[in-house]
């Protein structure tokens, strides 16, 4: 046990207690938390910084608002329905396109206009929310993934979560869905994540469940040596989050549009530290190292930059 | 400029944590020095004498008319002793009357009184066990009578069972054996039945006749009440059995188990109080063993009157009220248990200070059966809760219904234990109650929320560290200890402090990042 934790130590891990003091508790105020826990929040600070986010249709506060619902849900390239104060991807609803009778989920299953009524009236009620709140559901454009991931997916939205820290980009990785995750890009719910080269934005190994993995469960397609499209966009919207919102430690979660290109789902205040076992790499000497550099009078672009020099300096290119 | 500012933050935050835990042990163990070293506390339980702290708390209601309360209190015999009585009489008068055949009483009046009034008697009693001898007029022979009766038809039928006994004993001793046979034993037997006094409770009823048909039959005997002195009790029961003396041989009967230790507080089938123009009386009547270690050393420094010790010490308060602090000052020590378990094991849990309370819920149920009892109640809950998933219902009603149910099965556990003569059931209270529900709903919820497994994984850490902390808080030196020594606080206080600066990894995460081990 004591040669575990000296090894775990020696190859640099991070672990929670240490993440809770050093990161969270210093580098990010109660009251900027607040603002990434409302998803309606995020979005309307990262649109005022020109951070693309799916387009809100609108959103449902009040039973009073169901009158509305209807008209919301009348997209023919479908809707996706969440809660605003939701965590862990949990009561995240995807309809796909209209269909006889109702709409089409992302599991192909049909879901009648009771069904939905009854899903945004326990968001209302707050089974979905960071402490049982009442809670407001949100309408937003489907994103129409880049078929880039199709060969390391099974269904759902793959994304990227890029880990920002004073807001250099620090460590990412993609999640993928897999059967076992129902569609969703969770990793605690089956789905795999992969490490990102964070200067090339290729992948690099996975991990599935706590254990490494170097293939896709379900398309059994290795997972190494895919390029991630708009990569430079994506560290340069994940810096900027830095700035629309102050947090030192960031994680934001990224997808990629067929057509609208990169567009932030969600900022998360405290991100989880599985990323390590997907890149394969105990992140606290880099980390280290970023809270040490010296970022005064650099823009997003500049930070990008850094972000670049610092992580080649911790972990060497990938043959 | 922001990184040297948000460094030097950080080397505060740390020395600063580090010097507040220092100042905190320093003066919680400095007093813990002191008191050890200068006032010889004992430092370990040692022995319990047999001396007890007993406790009569009245507390009623008036409407401005006369008061009289009388109420037994303990006397002096040749096998008990009462000492350091006090009486916190309030504006009433007070009289005691020792000449009663029965015992003692005290006697409360007022006259006008109004509102809601408490009046208290406390004492240290040195108790009675079973090898206690009788007073020597319990030990005459007595010549065979027939008890006064009712009408004929009683007398009668009490003539015909009586003496349908005294054929089939052999002596005194038989005889007595064959009447508490009868009327305890064999259950609702007719002529038993008949007999019983229907102006008595029924437990007392029993008592009555068995001492009736025992001294028809020219064998002493009397009913006494009393308090077992068994365990520190904040309600203690007030205890009924019979003294006889049959063939030479002193003899008590208690219906149930015989008890280690009591002290008899009056003879005979009065009631314990006599009241009148009171109303809504609430009774407490409480014991608790006394340390005499401890004891010696409070009243020697209480004497010396310059000691800082003297203005804090739970053992100057009322005897409910230290039995209240001696749980209370437990319960940082099982959150200590907590944090540890938590922030260096990794164990997870159903929110932050669940587990604790369900530990301290465990001491109305003591652990097996707390453990058995919860596993079951919350199985049951969470199938409820499946089931009514179907129906679709809003959250809200959907967690009351679940509670509803919980109560049910909690009522229909107690019938069932009660039945069947066991005790388990009948010990779940309010509070283990409140607990349970609230453990059901944060469990659908992180059921809800992230997974079964995960629920299932945060229920058993729950338990695993509730039955932790309930160990340590009910450990005997941890209560004695943190009870006398309430400095310790700011010892757990600062245990506490530093915990929360830990940076290092913990136990479940050499597990769960056991890949990242590379060695060979």
């Amino acid at each position: 046990m004591i040669g575990r934790y000296r090894a775990l130590r020696k190859a640099g891990l991070l672990g929670i207690n240490e993440r809770n003091v050093r990161l969270v508790n210093e580098l990010n105020p109660r009251r900027l938390i607040r603002l990434v826990d409302d998803k309606r929040e995020t979005k309307r600070l990262a649109n005022a910084a020109n951070i693309p986010t799916p387009e809100l249709y609108g959103v449902i506060a009040n039973p009073f608002h169901m009158r509305h619902l209807e008209s919301y849900l009348d997209k023919p390239d479908g809707v996706v329905i969440k809660p605003a104060n939701g965590s862990q991807g949990n009561g995240i609803q995807v309809l796909m396109e209209p269909m006889r009778g109702g709409w089409r989920r992302s599991n192909g299953q049909r879901a009648l206009l009771e069904d939905i009524r009854f899903h945004v009236n326990n968001i209302l009620s707050g089974m979905y929310s960071l402490s049982g709140q009442p809670d407001v559901a949100m309408f937003e454009y489907r994103v129409k993934f880049d078929e880039i991931f199709n060969p390391i997916s099974f269904g759902g939205v793959p994304d990227i979560r890029i880990i920002v820290v004073r807001g250099i980009p620090a460590v990412a990785m993609v999640r993928l869905p897999t059967a076992e995750s129902d569609g969703k890009a969770n990793l605690h719910k089956g789905g795999v994540g992969v490490g990102l080269d964070l200067v090339t934005g290729k992948t690099l190994s996975g991990m599935q469940n706590g254990k490494t993995t170097d293939i896709h469960p379900d398309t059994a397609n290795p997972l190494r040596n895919f390029s991630v499209p708009h990569w430079d966009t994506m560290l340069e919207m994940a810096s900027k989050a830095y700035d629309v919102t102050g947090l030192g430690y960031l994680g934001a979660d990224i997808v990629l549009d067929k057509t609208k290109g990169p567009l932030l789902l969600e900022l998360n205040a405290r991100p989880g530290l599985a990323i390590q076992i997907a890149n394969r790499i105990g992140i606290r000497p880099l980390l280290k190292a970023t809270l040490e550099a010296d970022t005064e009078g650099l823009d997003a672009l500049g930070r990008v930059e850094l972000a670049r020099k610092l992580y080649r300096s911790h972990v060497p290119e990938p043959i | 400029m922001l990184l040297a500012a948000a460094k030097q933050k950080t080397v505060n935050s740390f020395t600063h944590t580090r010097l507040l835990a220092l100042v905190l042990a320093a003066i919680g163990l400095g007093i813990f020095a002191t008191k050890v070293l200068q006032h010889d506390y004992p430092l370990t339980p040692g022995l319990q004498t047999t001396t007890w702290d007993f406790e009569i708390y009245l507390d009623f209601d008036t409407s401005n008319q006369p008061v009289r309360l009388e109420t037994f209190v303990p006397s002096n015999s040749e096998n008990r002793r009462v000492s350091q009585e006090q009486f916190y009489n309030g504006a009433f008068g007070l009289r005691l009357n020792g000449r009663n055949d029965e015992g003692r009483t005290a006697i409360w009046t007022y006259r006008y009184p109004n509102d809601r009034k408490v009046l208290r008697y406390r004492a240290r009693l040195l108790g009675e066990t079973v090898e206690s001898p009788l007073p020597d007029d319990m030990r005459r022979k007595l010549r065979r009578a027939a008890p006064e009766a009712e009408n004929d038809l009683e007398r009668q039928a009490f003539l015909v069972w009586s003496t349908d006994l005294r054929r089939r004993s052999a002596d005194d001793e038989s005889l007595a054996d064959l009447v508490l046979e009868e009327i305890f034993v064999d259950g609702d037997v007719d002529e038993v039945d008949a007999l019983l006094s229907p102006a008595l409770p029924r437990p007392i009823a029993r008592l009555a006749l068995a001492r009736d048909v025992l001294t028809s039959q020219g064998i002493p005997a009397r009913v006494a009440n009393g308090v077992f002195l068994d365990s520190a009790r904040r309600r203690a029961e007030i205890r009924h059995w019979l003294e006889y003396h049959a063939d030479g041989v002193d003899r008590r009967y208690f219906p149930g188990p015989d008890p280690q230790e009591f002290f008899t507080i009056w003879h005979g089938t009065k009631d314990f109080i006599r009241a009148e123009g009171i109303s809504d009386l609430d009774l407490q009547v409480s014991i608790q063993p006394v340390n005499a270690a401890v004891a010696d050393v409070v009243q020697r420094v209480a004497k010396d009157e310059g000691s800082a010790m003297q203005w804090f010490s739970f053992n100057r308060l009322p005897i409910t009220t230290q039995l209240v602090y001696q749980v209370l000052v437990t319960i940082p020590v099982g959150i200590l248990m907590l944090v540890f378990l938590r922030q260096f094991i990794g164990l997870q849990t159903l929110g932050t200070f669940m587990p604790v309370l369900i530990g301290i819920a465990f001491r109305e149920t003591a652990l097996v059966n707390g453990v058995i009892l919860f596993t079951a109640l919350i199985a049951l809950g969470l199938a409820v809760r499946f089931y009514l998933e179907k129906l679709k219902l809003l959250l809200v009603p959907r967690l009351a219904t679940v509670v509803v149910f919980i109560v049910i099965c909690m009522a229909v556990i107690a019938q069932i234990m009660n039945n069947s003569g066991q005790r388990i059931g009948l010990s779940i209270s309010l509070f283990p109650m409140v607990i349970l529900t609230m453990t059901i709903e944060r469990m659908s919820i992180a059921w809800e929320e992230y997974s079964a497994t995960e629920a299932i994984k945060q229920g058993i850490g729950s338990l695993m560290v509730a039955a932790a902390s309930y160990l340590v808080m009910t450990n005997t030196h941890v209560e004695y200890l943190m009870f006398n020594f309430p400095e310790l606080l700011l010892v757990i206080m600062a245990i506490c402090l530093l915990m929360g600066k830990y940076t290092g990894l913990r136990l479940s995460e050499l597990i769960r990042f056991r890949e990242l081990d590379t060695r060979k």
